[in-house]
Formats: structure tokens, sequence, C-alpha cells
């Protein structure tokens, strides 16, 4: 996959990866976003099933 | 030597300036990790045996969901609503701004950005500290977010800014952070505590009980590394300027590392000492470092040292005595992060009022410190807190998803949702909490770790 923005370092700017593809910036962030908000449901669903198992 | 070897001697001097502004606040960053060792620490310590690790995973956590959601919107926060509540353009501030990468001519935003994060996180283990044994680990993570990641960083944009309206309308001082990082943390932990109750057995009839900590040497020396990551702390909240600026306050005013060094440690011996005076105990004595060193933090650049050293000894002081207060308002607050950050937080901001009032602000048209500005201020910056913290906490609580259920708080929460034991080889925690093993045969010190 080429996911540079450049093709040479002389007069580089941002150079992170896809940093010229507005498109797959916004895929990624959203795929961060996603993960974070998944990280906290799975935090949710682990206190409830452990506190249901634990009152059981 | 000729022009075109100046200029190359200006070039490669500009770009070793750049790099250490890059250097000092890599640093700064990397020393206020310390700080979340120190409370992960204290906060452990603090703990009875059967919530040392879950309070020790609050801990860990904090700083994995401040950062991603101070790159996702804190950042942008700080930019975007120095005006008030109104957002101005800060595009540059989203996280899918090419600013927010690694970008070959831009050696600022992503340490500025660090350094700030990393101040978003140590109001999220403010609150932790206060709220051990009893919240949900979820309704705590939601919580931190809101106030690492919004609120402080909102305050921060009234009240650090440059186009802050706190410091282009009142002439707002708070160099160290006194209003926008611990007067806020502290009070919007006080919302929080007043939705969350306090622990099981902290009242009976009435009366406050002790719940002491399992482990308070470790306590303490979490409290030491806090001191140490504080160095951090104040030292980003210096701007290191290229050019012929040298070093200002984030105001723009002039100061240096000196001013910081004599304020920061007679701030701390004088906090130290203060509570040591009103408490005789070492948990308080050594918060009392913490207290000094927030109730001058405000005014560090500006403080003759003896002034400042008297000023954190009234911060040590009054600490414990308003610690006691929140107490008797039937509010458990584990650490006394409320009288620690929010109290001596409130009280650095006013004190600037007090003894500096009359010093020049940098910005046109900025007026000078003032009494009723700083006083006005620090009514903001309690308010700002307090009003989220309270107000998102109680809509948790109604919803069911802000404390532990009863049986839980009370078996531990280690037992229950944290698949690990602190201490498999020396206390036999899970026996005694199960009730398969009395307390005196444990051979356990008489430290109350398991009194309720």
């Amino acid at each position: 996959m080429n996911s540079s923005p450049i093709t040479s370092w002389e007069g580089a700017a941002a150079y992170f990866t896809f940093a010229d593809s507005p498109a797959m910036i916004a895929i990624l962030c959203g795929l961060a976003v996603a993960g974070f908000i998944g990280f906290m449901a799975t935090i949710i669903k682990h206190e409830k099933d452990a506190f249901d198992k634990h009152e059981d | 030597m000729t022009p075109a070897e100046m200029e190359a001697l200006k070039a490669a001097f500009e770009m070793h300036q750049a790099m250490n502004v890059e250097v000092f606040y890599w640093w700064c960053t990397a020393i206020m990790f310390m700080i979340h060792a120190g409370f992960l620490a204290y906060e452990i310590g603090a703990s009875r045996v059967k919530n040392a690790l879950a309070s020790g995973m609050k801990n860990i956590l904090t700083l994995s969901v401040v950062i991603p959601t101070f790159y996702f919107f804190g950042w942008w926060i700080y930019n975007a609503f120095p005006g008030g509540l109104v957002p101005a353009d800060a595009a540059f501030a989203l996280p899918w701004s090419t600013s927010m990468g690694p970008d070959v001519q831009d050696m600022g935003t992503g340490i500025f950005w660090a350094a700030f994060a990393l101040f978003g996180a140590t109001t999220g283990s403010i609150m932790s500290g206060a709220v051990i044994e009893r919240i949900r680990l979820s309704a705590y993570l939601i919580l931190t977010v809101l106030v690492g990641s919004v609120v402080w960083i909102l305050a921060g944009a009234w009240g650090w800014h440059p186009d802050g309206w706190l410091l282009l309308d009142l002439g707002y001082h708070d160099v160290g952070a006194s209003g926008v990082v611990h007067a806020v943390a502290g009070f919007f932990s006080l919302g929080v505590l007043m939705n969350l109750g306090p622990r099981i057995g902290k009242f009976v009839d009435g009366k406050a009980m002790a719940i002491v900590p399992h482990n308070l040497p470790m306590a303490l020396i979490g409290l030491m590394l806090i001191i140490v990551g504080f160095f951090g702390f104040l030292g980003g909240c210096i701007i290191f300027n290229g050019g012929e600026t040298g070093w200002t306050t984030i105001y723009g005013n002039p100061t240096n590392l000196s001013a910081f060094a004599f304020n920061t440690l007679m701030g701390f011996a004088g906090g130290v000492i203060g509570a040591y005076l009103t408490s005789r105990e070492p948990f308080m004595t050594m918060s009392g470092g913490l207290a000094g060193i927030i109730t001058v933090a405000a005014g560090l650049d500006l403080y003759y040292p003896g002034l400042t050293f008297v000023l954190a000894i009234c911060g040590g002081l009054t600490m414990p005595l308003v610690g006691k207060m929140v107490e008797k308002a039937g509010i458990d607050d584990a650490v006394g992060a409320v009288a620690v950050h929010g109290w001596c937080g409130f009280l650095g901001v006013v004190l600037v009022g007090v003894f500096a009032s009359g010093y020049p602000n940098t910005p046109e048209g900025a007026p000078e410190i003032t009494f009723m500005g700083q006083f006005i201020g620090a009514v903001v910056m309690a308010i700002t807190g307090f009003i989220p913290g309270y107000g998102v906490s109680l809509l948790l609580s109604k919803m069911n998803m802000l404390r532990v259920p009863p049986k839980v708080e009370e078996a531990g929460l280690d037992l229950v949702e944290i698949p690990a034991l602190p201490y498999p080889e020396r206390v036999p925690a899970r026996d005694i909490v199960e009730g398969t093993q009395p307390a005196d045969e444990a051979s356990l010190p008489a430290n109350g770790a398991l009194s309720s």
C-alpha cells in the first residue's frame, strides 16, 4: 500500500501516512473514534457481567 | 565571515533553537508521567486491600482515555473557545487537519498538544482519588473524559489562551494552573462526590468513621512522585520562545525557570509545614506539599519567595480544615482532593489578586491584575468545574450507571471485576472477604483495611 504523500523530502511539510488523502484520514479518524467507543462499551459490558455474576 | 556563512550560521542557530523548544516540552511531558505514577501508587495505597487493583486500574486507564479524546476534540476546544461558548475557527486543531500529525515544518504543535493532554489527564487523576472504592469504572472514565478533555480545557481556553476572555477582560493571572487545572478538577470532583455518596461504613449514625489506607507508605511515596511530576507540569506552563524573546509565561510576560524554582520549592516547604501544624499526620503532611505548591502556583512568576512560603503555609494549614468541613457535610472525599485541589486552587487564584495587583499584562488592551479580576476568575473556575461534574454524575446516577451495587462494594471491586490479586502470597484478602478466614486469624495489621 503506497501511503506516502510525498515523492521527495525536498520541501516536504505534513508527511504522515495518507496526509494527501482527506478521505483516508476521515476513515482512519472514524476508525479511531469507533475503537475508542468500542473500548468504552466493552468496559460497561464487563462490569455488568461481573456484577451480575457476583449478585447471582 | 562571508554573508553566506552568516546565513548558514543563522539557519543552524534557529534550527537548534526550535529543537531546544521541542526537547524542553518533550521532557516536561515525560516528567509529567511521574504525576500519574504517583497517583497510581497513592490511590492503590489509600484503598483498602479489597480495592487496591481496581483503584490502580482507574489510574492506568485515565491516560488511555484522555490522550485520544484530547486528540479528537480537546485541542480543538482550547483553540476554538477562548472567547466564551461560541466556537471560533480552529480547523487547524481538528484531528483530520494536517497540523495534527508529523510535519517537517511544524516543530511545535505536537509537543504542545502532548503537554496539554497530560495536564488533562492530571485533572482526571485528581478526581480519581476522591471517588475510590465505589464508583463504576465506566462512569469514572466517562467523567474523566469530560473533565480531562472538555471542562478543564474550556477553562484553559478562557484563562490561559492569549485571546482568552478572562485575560483580555479581567486581567486574569494563573501561570501555574491553580485555577484552570486544580480548582476546576477539585470542584468537578465535589460535584461528582455529591451524587456518588460515601463509601459503605464511612458514616455511622452521622459520624464520620476512619477508613484508613491499607498501605500508607505506598501512598506517601506516591504523593512524593506527584511532587516530582509537578516540575514537569510547571515547566510545561512556561513558554520557551524562539528568537530573542526567551522565557515568558503563558500570558507573554517575561519570566524564567529561576523564578519558578524559587517559588515552587518554597511553596512545597511551606505547604508541608502548614499541613503538619494542623494535622500531625503523614498523609495530610505530605498532601500539604501539593497544597502549598497549588496555593502559590498562580503567582509563581511574581511572588517574593518569602511571601510564597507564608502563603503556602496558609494553604497547608487550611487544607486539612477544609477537608474536615467537607467530611462534616457528609461528603466522603477519600483523599482530600476537594480540599487540596479545589480549595487551594481557588485560594491560589484569589491570592494573586491580593498580593500581586497592579502587575501589567502584555496583550494589548488587557487590564492589569486586580483583586476583582482574580476573584471573579476563581469563581468562574469553580463553577465551570462544579456544574458539569454535578450534572453529568447526576445523570449517570439516575441511569444507575454511577455507583457499584452494594454487594459488590462490600465484597470489594478486586474480587468482582479484576482477574488478579494484589498480594496473593501475603494477605489472603479473598478468603477474608468471603468469610472463610476471620480477620483476626489472618495476622493482619490493625489498620482498618477490612473495616467494612
